[in-house]
């Protein structure tokens, strides 16, 4: 091209990297890229291998174990829903598939007792061909299309095994046989733990490659752009056929460790609810990212285990209240004085309710973390807040949440930055107090509240997810 | 330009119609093998709507399309793409958040065949197909110069200037190695420097890439510098045909482009 010397030269472009900031965080960004991906996988798989040595406890085992399951689903979601763009809503019913395949393969109640080693690949490629069927509604079906069909066979799935005498109905099927790997039972938590581990490096290591390969290129191609993929010689249909099927084999390879693991098989194990709780994982850690799923899975499921006890729950219901005042408000003083007033407002309202009537102020928190003590002083709590059943009686934090909502509303409606903040210490307030009477006594409850919370605080404030790449849409 | 008169492209006949509206009508038109052809027209004359016919993205209600005298009707779009048809888009369909070199491999699917399991395995030949159109996208991106190369490879396609998007729509489309290459405007929005650079391209597109390129131009200086023959449609119908003297005097296309009483008065 030397003869055309003006066609194309750009000397602005030419000195592009001689103009690069080279600022500390710069560097180590570029050298964090240069560490070999296999690297990458052994710096997470490796101090997870070290988990069951560290942990006696059977509960955090446990906790582990489903961890690593919910991992592996979030990573199957992430293939049709990231990187190709497609709303499965139908996802979870692989995961129940793979389930019951396992229950039909290796259990008492069907009489067998298949080695793992040919039962879960076998699972993977029956449950991933089942994807691949499912997904042909996705050759005439777009969009909100697609997504309400694919919920449809969810539930018609979940119909079909609560009526089915075969799978037992709602009751389930309890006899399913431990994993075994050529005669060897897996017996203990931590061996399921080491088998899920290696299932979730395997499965990561062959999605990365998938996704560096001329496969994952036109799976990305046509997420950004259907119709410019399709005549740029990808065959769209069959890309999207075989991004279902590779989703699905995931979910399969999961449910398949999962019903040994809890030994039985209920049809409510895979409901909606689970299929929310999964989407939430994709969603907050970064649709498209193997990293971001994993970190989004590991998050989620912590968080939704910590909300179980009052204590840790209250933790990290105040933690997470702090953490983001101090994080998002600007100038940076802003954050803490919001808490301080808010506290100060709290003291001034207990001491006036406690005037009107002593009874108000009466009750302690059912939570029993100390930061519970701490806010009896200032929240209000009327006497007899727990009934002895253990439920409150909450007419206050009914009430409160009413007004937290109202007051939440409210805010959006306030333009001026100043006001908007100032107006953060009654809500914070209201907050608390429907905490305190109200959902710290009901975790099933507060559970969902805290995952609608992380979702709706990340849409504002990272809306492609932690590790997500920010996504450009406007020409 | 003596060309050898072999037909690449065939359109015969070809109407469709979208509710009541008549796109184009009982159309015919040939691009021979290493022509530029350029399709000129009013706006709406159904210039875009007769490249989505042919690159099959809408069937035609009537009428027969042959490549290399076998019919393309019926054929996903895909296939028609892979036995040599790429095309750029008037509105610009890059992929935006793939980078630049990505955009340019990802059409080289065609071409190419490592399977999943290849991909996985890496085996040495899924390695070599790999290297093999990383280096045609950087050959193919090294065609502008220096405009879409080096730092701008690994650049998201959104971060580029609209004239370099259209450069590497170019670029795209050239991966697929088409022998037909239908471009949508590809001056659209450029200024005359940069206009005059996509003229020289155009041909330099036939010297060194060998390919047959039918073209969508409203900028009549770039449709005389680079046309063996020009088309004027206008609602659908082909209203002249020839070199571009003797369809830029034809007074139907003048009528079409500027009125009845304009056409009178020349």
């Amino acid at each position: 091209m030397a003869e055309q010397p003006r066609i194309g030269v750009d000397e602005w472009v030419a000195q592009a990297e001689e103009r690069r900031a080279r600022t500390v965080a710069a560097r180590l960004g570029d050298l964090l890229d240069r560490v070999p991906p296999a690297l990458r996988l052994l710096a997470i798989a490796l101090p997870l291998a070290l988990y069951p040595v560290f942990v006696d406890s059977e509960y955090l085992m446990q906790v582990g174990i489903d961890t690593l399951i919910f991992v592996l689903l979030a990573l199957g979601l992430n293939v049709a829903v990231g990187w190709v763009g497609l709303l499965d809503l139908g996802f979870v019913a692989f995961f129940g598939l793979g389930a019951y395949l396992y229950t039909a393969l290796a259990s008492e109640y069907a009489g067998r007792h298949w080695d793992a080693q040919f039962a879960i690949p076998l699972i993977a490629v029956v449950v991933g061909v089942t994807g691949f069927v499912l997904g042909l509604t996705s050759k005439r079906l777009l969009g909100d299309y697609l997504a309400i069909v694919t919920l449809f066979f969810l539930q018609i799935y979940l119909v079909i095994l609560i009526n089915s005498s075969f799978t037992r109905g709602p009751n389930g099927i309890s006899s399913v046989l431990p994993l075994e790997f050529f005669g060897k039972q897996v017996t203990s938590l931590d061996g399921y733990f080491y088998v899920s581990l290696v299932v979730f490096v395997v499965v990561v290591a062959v999605l990365y490659l998938i996704n560096q390969s001329r496969t994952g290129r036109a799976w990305r191609a046509l997420r950004e752009d259907e119709l410019a993929a399709e005549l740029m010689t990808m065959p769209v249909d069959r890309l999207k056929l075989m991004a279902f099927a590779f989703g699905a084999g995931v979910a399969g390879v999961a449910g398949a460790i999962f019903a040994p693991i809890q030994g039985a098989v209920f049809p409510a194990n895979f409901d909606i609810v689970l299929l929310i709780t999964v989407y939430a994982m994709v969603v907050l850690g970064g649709a498209g990212s193997l990293l971001g799923v994993t970190v989004g899975a590991v998050l989620i499921n912590a968080s939704l285990e910590a909300l179980r006890s009052p204590e840790d729950a209250s933790w990290l219901f105040y933690g997470v209240l702090v953490v983001t005042l101090l994080v998002m408000l600007r100038p940076w003083w802003r954050g803490p004085a919001v808490i301080a007033a808010t506290i100060a407002f709290g003291v001034v309202a207990h001491e006036a309710a406690g005037q009107v009537r002593a009874s108000l102020v009466g009750g302690t928190s059912f939570g029993e973390a100390r930061i519970d003590h701490l806010v009896d002083t200032w929240v209000l709590l009327p006497e007899n807040v727990v009934t002895p059943d253990g439920l409150p009686t909450g007419a206050l934090g009914r009430l409160a949440y009413i007004g937290f909502i109202a007051a939440v509303l409210g805010l959006t409606l306030v333009r001026s930055s100043l006001w908007r903040t100032v107006g953060l210490v009654p809500v914070l307030y209201l907050a608390a107090c429907v905490w305190e009477n109200l959902l710290v006594a009901q975790p099933a409850v507060a559970r969902f509240v805290l995952i609608g919370a992380m979702l709706v605080a990340l849409m504002a404030f990272r809306p492609q997810g932690l590790f997500g790449k920010q996504r450009v849409e406007i020409v | 330009m003596a060309v050898e008169a072999t037909p690449l492209l065939e359109v015969r006949d070809i109407s469709l119609s979208f509710g009541g509206l008549r796109c184009l009508n009982e159309l015919d038109l040939v691009v021979n093998e290493g022509e530029i052809v350029s399709v000129i027209g009013p706006n709406g004359a159904g210039k875009t709507t007769l490249f989505n016919v042919i690159t099959g993205v809408y069937p035609p209600d009537e009428g027969e399309i042959l490549l290399e005298g076998r019919s393309v009707l019926g054929v996903d779009p895909h296939q028609i793409a892979r036995r040599g048809v790429a095309r750029t888009f008037q509105t610009l369909r890059l992929f935006l958040n793939m980078t630049v070199k990505e955009n340019v491999m990802a059409a080289a699917y065609g071409h190419t065949k490592a399977g999943v399991l290849r991909s996985v395995l890496r085996t040495p030949g899924m390695r070599r197909e790999e290297r093999e159109i990383e280096g045609l996208a950087e050959e193919r991106l090294g065609f502008f110069g220096q405009r879409l190369v080096g730092y701008r490879w690994n650049q998201p396609a959104y971060s580029l200037s609209y004239a370099n998007r259209r450069r590497l729509e170019i670029a795209r489309a050239t991966a697929a190695n088409p022998q037909l290459l239908l471009l949508d405007e590809p001056a659209a929005g450029m200024n005359p420097v940069e206009t005059h650079e996509m003229t020289e391209l155009i041909g330099r597109l036939r010297e060194e890439g060998g390919y047959t390129i039918l073209v969508i131009e409203h900028d009549m200086h770039v449709v005389e510098g680079i046309s063996d023959r020009v088309v004027a449609l206008d609602h659908g119908v082909k209203i002249a045909e020839g070199t571009f003297e003797q369809v830029a005097t034809d007074p139907r296309v003048v009528e079409a482009y500027l009125g009845t009483s304009a056409a009178e008065r020349t």
